[in-house]
């Protein structure tokens, strides 16, 4: 009786873990971000992210893991333009997860909103509920001709199509990195130790991932600063990715 | 020798009338068979119980049982975190457990529904094309030829336009 | 009691469901290979190209990911609302018009469901592993995530399928067993088989009518929870548009109106075509008329309700889709819904149209479409315009969907077809039922004693 009381209490805890085993978060800062796309290209590079074409951009099928928004105010020659690096923001209560019939999306312990695909069936649920629309589909089967196959990451699987992806924080990475900690003598991942591919590139080190469980590392100090917001909080998404609010000069 | 005694009749007072008078004559629970149902046959033949709502209300509550235990059950057996929700959520299993409890009902239904009409028939019973036209059928066993008799009379004065006799398996 | 009934008698009702069943013109041939065709090149065919090459044969881009093929599924969905739900109310409230068109109602009700699945395996990206999300224990100890609005739509609409195919199977077992008596062949054995040894007895009869009024009791609440269900596929996300709670009511009340708009065109063609002008009469139409024209009502309610709220929020995102809807890209298609789902109708108040056939007819195609462009619509326009403008775009349909569209509808027919063909598509022992039964005179016997 008392086993099932403690059953019950654990399953009807909302989110089911009473701590992420590492919170990886990551924090942009747009102050420093200057819009280059380093990391959009570096993550294609390392996630075999297909190129769909010029006819599959015209059509809207473009795949970027992570995009750059552009918004542009005003006309030429006052015109404005405003970018955010927008990527899959890894939301604790995230309502891609709850909708998926064959469960091909959930939350790891490790805080990751984490895709499935081979478990995927293509209902693309997920990316109409996602309010960022950080999902994509792939549409049909896409090709590497040779050689570019050779460029091709052997960590990550390429994708057929009907199934559904999104950034993953590297999460191949992330399992090498604990792997090492682990063939180490079973210590934890260093702040600093792995970074997912768009962080490593990005050339102004506007990007910053870590683990938030850990107070002193670089990402918790980031959330710390009187700029941080997230994206959409009104939706109570609680996302981990942390934006710092670019600070303007011309405006009021 | 055992067999029925059957009669035609062209409108359901009549046969009603016949059935009634039959039953009062002492003969076993007359079968009135017709096109389409007859009202007043419970008052004449007397009341039938119906079974079939035990079975509806049992399927309704072991669907909504199973309903609730099919969806924890499976959501506890392989553990998938989703959306900062619980593992047991109670809303959306609710929902699982109604349409179970439906589900489970009709089914239960239709089980009810076999069993007491004694559905399918496997052996020839009686039968009177006539009756899925417009002719209403009476009929009663008879265990001798002197009751047939009787019977036979029974129903003609009731009004049978025509009395049959049938063997004890059908025509 | 319409005057044309006083001369029908029972016989003629028998006659008249034997011939629709056993007699086949060559126009019925013709019809029947035009639809299975049309089925062929225009579903099949497509849907494997879309099979072969994926889901970029549709329309569907990042971010309109739902296209037409999930509007579709909505829209047979809800005509399949219809007939069940609808005879099930009126079985309860012992309505005398239901008894007449109820069967075909049913029959629509069960092809619609069928066609909704159809849709959905050509909706999904990889169909072949779509049993996936059904429950059954697999050698992965996977299960299906029953926190998903989709499965519960994957148990409700099971659910409703199995209930009405069991509803229209036990309304028809007296009907299998007098046309059994009929009928010869392969015809006469699978009646045998039907009809289950159905003679008509009074227990029979007793059993068979307090099962069929559990099972209407039953259905009604789960007619209801099914649509209900499926508007929440939608409502439970959070984005724009999509997230509001009148989604549930609104889709019922669509649902019942788009099916009713059904059963007009399907009794339309039956009457026209099967030879049942004595029992499908204006009385049917008159009825199904006012029922239009308060379902029709209700759903303008609802849609001004929506527009209130968006305005009334001010400057949210709700207020941006309401703004885009009226008058953006898709302005004309939603123009368009609301004169043929609210303007169009309030014709129906004159009783004079309310009993012409051929107006009738035009009316209930005229709110078909508005509801599919309604489905459409909510489909489209919700997800095009949501919270970031950087993922601002449009969504036109592909040429394969608008054939697969084509087709479904095709499939449709030819099912509704074979079944004319095969189940009494008008109930004979109801339509009895509503005529005179014939009246006690004397037999010969008594007459001569």
């Amino acid at each position: 009786m008392a086993r099932f009381a403690a059953g019950w209490r654990k399953y009807r805890k909302p989110g089911y873990y009473d701590e992420f085993d590492y919170a990886w978060t990551m924090s942009i800062d747009l102050d420093r971000c200057t819009g280059c796309g380093a990391c959009v290209t570096a993550c294609q590079a390392e996630n075999n992210i297909p190129i769909v074409g010029e006819k599959g951009i015209r059509n809207g099928r473009e795949m970027q893991w992570m995009r750059v928004e552009r918004y542009w105010e005003g006309e030429y020659p006052n015109a404005k333009l405003s970018f955010i690096p927008m990527l899959c923001q890894h939301c604790d209560t995230a309502p891609c997860e709850t909708v998926c019939p064959v469960s091909a999306t959930y939350h790891n312990q490790d805080g990751l909103n984490v895709q499935v695909y081979n478990r995927c069936i293509g209902t693309r649920s997920c990316a109409v509920y996602c309010p960022y629309e950080v999902r994509y589909f792939n549409y049909n089967d896409h090709h590497w001709p040779k050689p570019l196959d050779q460029q091709l990451n052997p960590d990550v699987s390429v994708r057929e199509k009907g199934v559904m992806e999104k950034c993953t924080f590297c999460v191949q990475r992330i399992r090498q990195a604990k792997d090492h900690a682990k063939d180490d003598g079973r210590r934890r991942v260093v702040d600093g130790e792995m970074q997912p591919a768009c962080v490593q590139t990005c050339p102004a080190e506007a990007l910053v991932f870590g683990d938030r469980n850990d107070a002193n590392s670089k990402v918790s100090r980031s959330m710390n600063d009187p700029r941080a917001y997230h994206v959409l909080e009104e939706l109570n998404t609680s996302p981990s990715v942390v934006y710092l609010k670019k600070v303007d000069a011309d405006a009021g | 020798m055992a067999s029925n005694a059957l009669g035609l009749f062209h409108d359901p007072e009549s046969a009603l009338d016949a059935a009634g008078r039959l039953k009062d004559a002492g003969f076993a629970r007359p079968e009135i068979m017709s096109p389409i149902p007859i009202h007043g046959v419970e008052d004449v033949l007397g009341p039938k119980k119906s079974v079939i709502k035990r079975f509806t209300l049992f399927g309704g509550i072991f669907g909504g049982l199973a309903g609730f235990t099919l969806a924890a059950g499976t959501a506890v057996l392989y553990l998938h975190p989703t959306g900062g929700r619980p593992i047991i959520a109670i809303p959306p299993f609710l929902i699982i457990s109604y349409e179970m409890t439906i589900l489970c009902g009709i089914l239960a239904t239709v089980l009810g529904f076999l069993i007491s009409a004694r559905f399918p028939a496997i052996r020839e019973r009686i039968y009177v094309p006539a009756t899925a036209i417009d002719k209403f059928a009476v009929t009663v066993p008879c265990d001798s030829g002197e009751s047939y008799g009787r019977a036979e009379t029974i129903l003609r004065t009731a009004g049978a336009e025509e009395v049959q006799r049938i063997g004890e398996d059908g025509p | 009691m319409p005057a044309d009934e006083q001369s029908l008698q029972f016989s003629d009702v028998n006659d008249d469901v034997v011939r629709s069943l056993v007699e086949t013109g060559r126009n019925y041939y013709i019809a029947l290979g035009v639809a299975i065709f049309v089925t062929l090149a225009c579903f099949f065919f497509p849907w494997f190209y879309q099979l072969r090459y994926g889901i970029a044969a549709a329309g569907n881009n990042h971010p309109a990911v739902w296209g037409t093929y999930l509007a579709s599924f909505i829209f047979w969905i809800g005509l399949s609302h219809s007939g069940t739900l609808l005879s099930c109310v009126l079985h309860i409230t012992n309505s005398e018009w239901r008894k007449a068109m109820y069967r075909s109602a049913e029959a629509m009700t069960l092809f619609s469901l069928l066609v909704a699945a159809t849709m959905v395996m050509v909706h999904v990206g990889r169909p072949w592993f779509i049993h996936w999300a059904a429950p059954y224990p697999n050698q992965m100890e996977l299960w299906p995530n029953f926190r998903s609005p989709l499965l519960f739509d994957v148990m409700a609409i099971t659910t409703y399928l199995t209930g009405s195919l069991i509803f229209i199977y036990m309304g028809s077992i007296p009907d299998f067993a007098a046309v059994r008596d009929r009928t010869t062949g392969w015809r006469h054995h699978m009646y045998v088989l039907l009809s289950l040894g159905w003679r008509g007895t009074d227990t029979e009869w007793h059993r068979l009518g307090w099962a069929y009024t559990f099972l209407a009791v039953l259905i009604i609440p789960l007619a209801v929870s099914v649509h209900s269900i499926v508007s929440w596929d939608f409502a439970m996300s959070i984005v724009p548009g999509l997230h509001q709670t009148i989604f549930a009511p609104y889709f019922v009340v669509g649902a019942i109106y788009s099916g009713t708009a059904g059963i007009v065109t399907v009794m339309f063609v039956l009457r026209k075509y099967m030879g049942f002008e004595h029992y499908i009469t204006k009385l049917h139409f008159d009825n199904l008329g006012k029922l239009l024209i308060v379902l029709s009502l209700i759903w303008t309610y609802i849609n001004v309700l929506e527009l209130f709220t968006g305005w009334y929020s001010g400057t949210s995102t709700e207020y941006e889709q309401l703004k885009y809807k009226l008058f953006g890209f898709y302005a004309p298609l939603y123009w368009e819904m609301i004169l043929f789902c609210s303007a169009v109708p309030l014709l129906m108040l004159s009783r004079r149209i309310r009993t012409s056939f051929f107006p009738m007819l035009l009316i209930s195609i005229a709110v078909n479409i508005g509801m599919y462009t309604e489905r459409f619509l909510i489909v489209a326009t919700t997800q095009v315009r949501q919270y970031l403008p950087d993922r601002w775009g449009t969504y036109v349909p592909s040429l394969v969907e608008i054939s697969i569209i084509v087709g479904s509808l095709a499939m449709f027919t030819t099912l509704f077809l074979l079944f004319v063909k095969i189940f009494p598509s008008v109930s004979i022992y109801e339509i009895k039922e509503t005529m005179d039964a014939p009246k006690k005179g004397k037999s010969e016997w008594q007459a001569t004693h």
